[in-house]
């Protein structure tokens, strides 16, 4: 049994045959290791739950914590089974996705290598070990988006996941710093543990910073929509199911310290409600196709924030589930459409799919539904439920917020799947299709069939974990339930008559409250001032140091007498 | 022990007087002339004036409070002197090679 708790090293046999093999079909042996991975959750699951430690001491003696240490226990178990699920899909996806690609063989260790340190993230024992798996997937991230190096953006874009990033990593390693000697072990943190005074909320707001750079939170969003400039398979991937993911894990696992700190909590509730309000009104401006999906992996990350806020890490960690099933799923449509429109993202281009790509409008279908929550029949009507429940119970305002991005969340997804698949005006461009071939339409199959059914799989989830809510009921038909879901199905037909009001070209006009170029316009207008001082006149350094040295001379004095 | 502070004057302590004065005249001459010639020769020049105005209080206080490692301390910073002499005098020449002129502001390419 021990060896599941080694999952992460189980990409590596398919990575070296990727990268050093013979193969003509360079990709199909790394297929090996998220199947690996997802069958020792699932052998975890079926087990009698008792968690699995590995532990190998002085691994970095210069930490407080010098543990290595590993632990695989429910929580970790369906992190395993949903990272390894949906990538094996995502290489299925692949296979056929990047079939022409010359870069095929790095493509593909990179997926390897971000499977593997994803996987670290889940299965880490204490804070130092998530600190390795949590660098290694902004690094991965950094690596996959600007996988196309030819096409212009595609650095920057990198480099923005890098910049955000590197925000999160700083205060995951601050929050390291300040725990006591021995306490940064997760199953200590998960039952809080007893802190300095005052210490809670610092070290409370340094885990909230970290995850919501990792998971596109507040004024850390920027880097997402930017990420989209990557290959479709590894926005579904990395960039809607799992890594972005990664930030709301580490505040389920934290959640009983972040209990310590309830004004942190408060406003973690207010930080998600508003992101959701926000992207989703994003969204709905925007004219690239994937940039509208990316805004709403945003918002639907917001619930998952508030829903922690409000209290309730269970309904997060159900909505990343269902979530990570109907986003990587509605990614992967857009990936074939784009791929049959020869690499055009942008909307009005697109439109008029429903014909000529029928098998993927069904499938975009069941995502988009699933996204709204369309009640009792898909799965994210379960879970957006259950977190709107738990607002509505514990702080109101920001859960009405929350409300009202149902709405929201049904119009922009019903402006992205009627403005590709709606109906046809009979004026946009014909495209010479390139058709997307079986395998490509077969590896969505089983992400569709989680989106309608894993809403059941709620009550056995609540089980696997130790610290779910006792008095749990997930219903599929209840009252409230039902009028949420009817919410989102008004937004859903209010985007059907938007679009072909507007003939398939509904968009809100943008509003900028774009922060990122007015802070790089503000640092270079910074370093111009300082950059002044550095003239080149010796005469003037001279008289600067002399000044200096007078000002402490005439303090000191001042000081004595 | 060499004295050399055996001035003849009344008393000691104005003999002291005289060597911090000399030192300050030195120190000020010094410093005005850092700050005001252009020519990096005389610059050079004003910074042995500040080194040697230290070193005179140095030894000054050496001598009143009977510490021999403060007169040491004024051997190595006559070394660091001889030092720094050798280092600015190359970069003056080299300034001289390349340019006609000896005005120490004129090269400024590097600013920022």
């Amino acid at each position: 049994m021990n060896l599941l708790a080694w999952a992460f090293l189980f990409p590596l046999p398919g990575l070296l045959l990727t990268a050093f093999g013979r193969s003509r079909h360079a990709g199909v042996a790394s297929l090996l290791g998220p199947i690996a991975i997802a069958i020792a959750g699932l052998i975890f699951m079926l087990s009698d739950h008792t968690p699995i430690l590995v532990q190998i001491d002085g691994w970095l003696p210069v930490l407080p914590d010098s543990a290595f240490l590993l632990r695989l226990d429910g929580l970790a178990a369906v992190m395993l089974v949903v990272v390894g699920g949906v990538s094996a899909c995502v290489y299925v996806y692949s296979l056929s996705y990047m079939a022409g690609d010359r870069g095929r063989r790095r493509f593909f260790c990179l997926l390897d290598f971000f499977v593997t340190v994803m996987t670290l993230l889940v299965l880490a024992g204490n804070l130092v070990v998530l600190l390795a798996g949590w660098a290694g997937v902004g690094l991965a991230s950094f690596l996959l988006i600007s996988f196309w190096r030819e096409k212009s953006h595609t650095l920057g874009a990198g480099l923005q996941a890098i910049a955000a990033n590197a925000i999160g990593d700083a205060a995951l390693l601050l929050a390291i710093v300040m725990l006591p000697k021995g306490s940064s072990d997760l199953t200590l943190l998960q039952n809080g543990v007893p802190l300095v005074s005052g210490g809670a909320s610092t070290l409370a707001t340094l885990i909230v910073i970290a995850a919501s750079a990792k998971s596109a939170q507040g004024i850390l969003y920027f880097w997402l929509p930017s990420a989209m400039a990557g290959p479709t398979p590894v926005s579904a991937l990395i960039h809607a199911a799992t890594m972005v993911a990664a930030g709301v894990y580490l505040l389920v696992r934290t959640s009983p310290m972040l209990a310590l700190a309830p004004e942190v909590l408060h406003a973690l509730a207010w930080l998600g409600a508003i992101t959701a309000l926000l992207s989703g009104l994003a969204s709905l401006s925007q004219q690239n196709y994937k940039r509208g999906l990316a805004y709403s992996t945003c918002s639907q990350l917001g619930y998952m924030f508030a829903a922690i806020g409000f209290g309730a890490p269970f309904a997060a960690l159900f909505h990343l589930v269902t979530h990570a099933a109907f986003k990587a799923l509605l990614f992967l449509c857009a990936g074939a459409v784009i791929h049959a429109a020869h690499g055009e993202e942008e909307l009005p281009k697109l439109a008029g799919m429903r014909k000529q790509l029928p098998q993927i409008c069904v499938l975009a279908l069941i995502g988009s539904l699933a996204l709204c929550g369309l009640p009792v029949l898909t799965a994210g009507a379960f879970s957006k439920d259950l977190i709107i429940e738990a607002g509505l119970s514990s702080s109101t305002l920001p859960a009405s917020l929350l409300v009202l991005s149902v709405f929201l969340t049904g119009l922009y997804t019903g402006r992205l799947y009627f403005g590709v698949f709606g109906a046809t005006t009979g004026d946009e461009p014909q495209h010479d299709l390139h058709a997307p071939d079986q395998l490509m339409v077969r590896s969505m199959w089983p992400l569709a069939a989680g989106a309608i059914l894993l809403g059941w799989a709620g009550m056995p989830l609540a089980r696997l974990l130790q610290n779910a809510p006792k008095d749990l009921a997930i219903h599929a038909v209840s009252m409230n339930g039902l009028l949420i879901g009817a919410l989102g199905m008004t937004g859903f037909g209010a985007a059907f008559i938007w679009q072909r009001a507007t003939k398939g070209r509904a968009r809100l006009a943008s509003f900028g409250i774009d922060w990122v170029p007015g802070a790089a316009a503000a640092s270079r207008h910074l370093a111009l001032a300082f950059a002044a001082l550095h003239n080149g006149r010796l005469g003037l350094y001279l008289f600067t140091a002399v000044l200096g040295v007078a000002l402490i001379l005439l303090m000191a004095f001042g000081r004595m007498g | 022990m060499i004295e050399p502070f055996k001035v003849a004057t009344a008393a000691g302590t104005s003999a002291e007087t005289l060597v911090l004065l000399t030192s300050a005249i030195l120190f000020s001459i010094g410093t005005l002339g850092l700050l005001l010639r252009r020519n990096p020769m005389a610059i050079l020049m004003s910074v042995e004036l500040l080194l040697n105005s230290a070193n005179l209080v140095l030894v000054l206080a050496a001598h009143k409070h009977g510490y021999v490692d403060a007169q040491s301390a004024a051997l190595i910073v006559l070394v660091l002197g001889a030092a720094e002499a050798v280092i600015g005098l190359a970069l003056a020449l080299a300034l001289f090679r390349n340019r006609a002129s000896t005005d120490i502001d004129e090269p400024n390419e590097v600013q920022g």
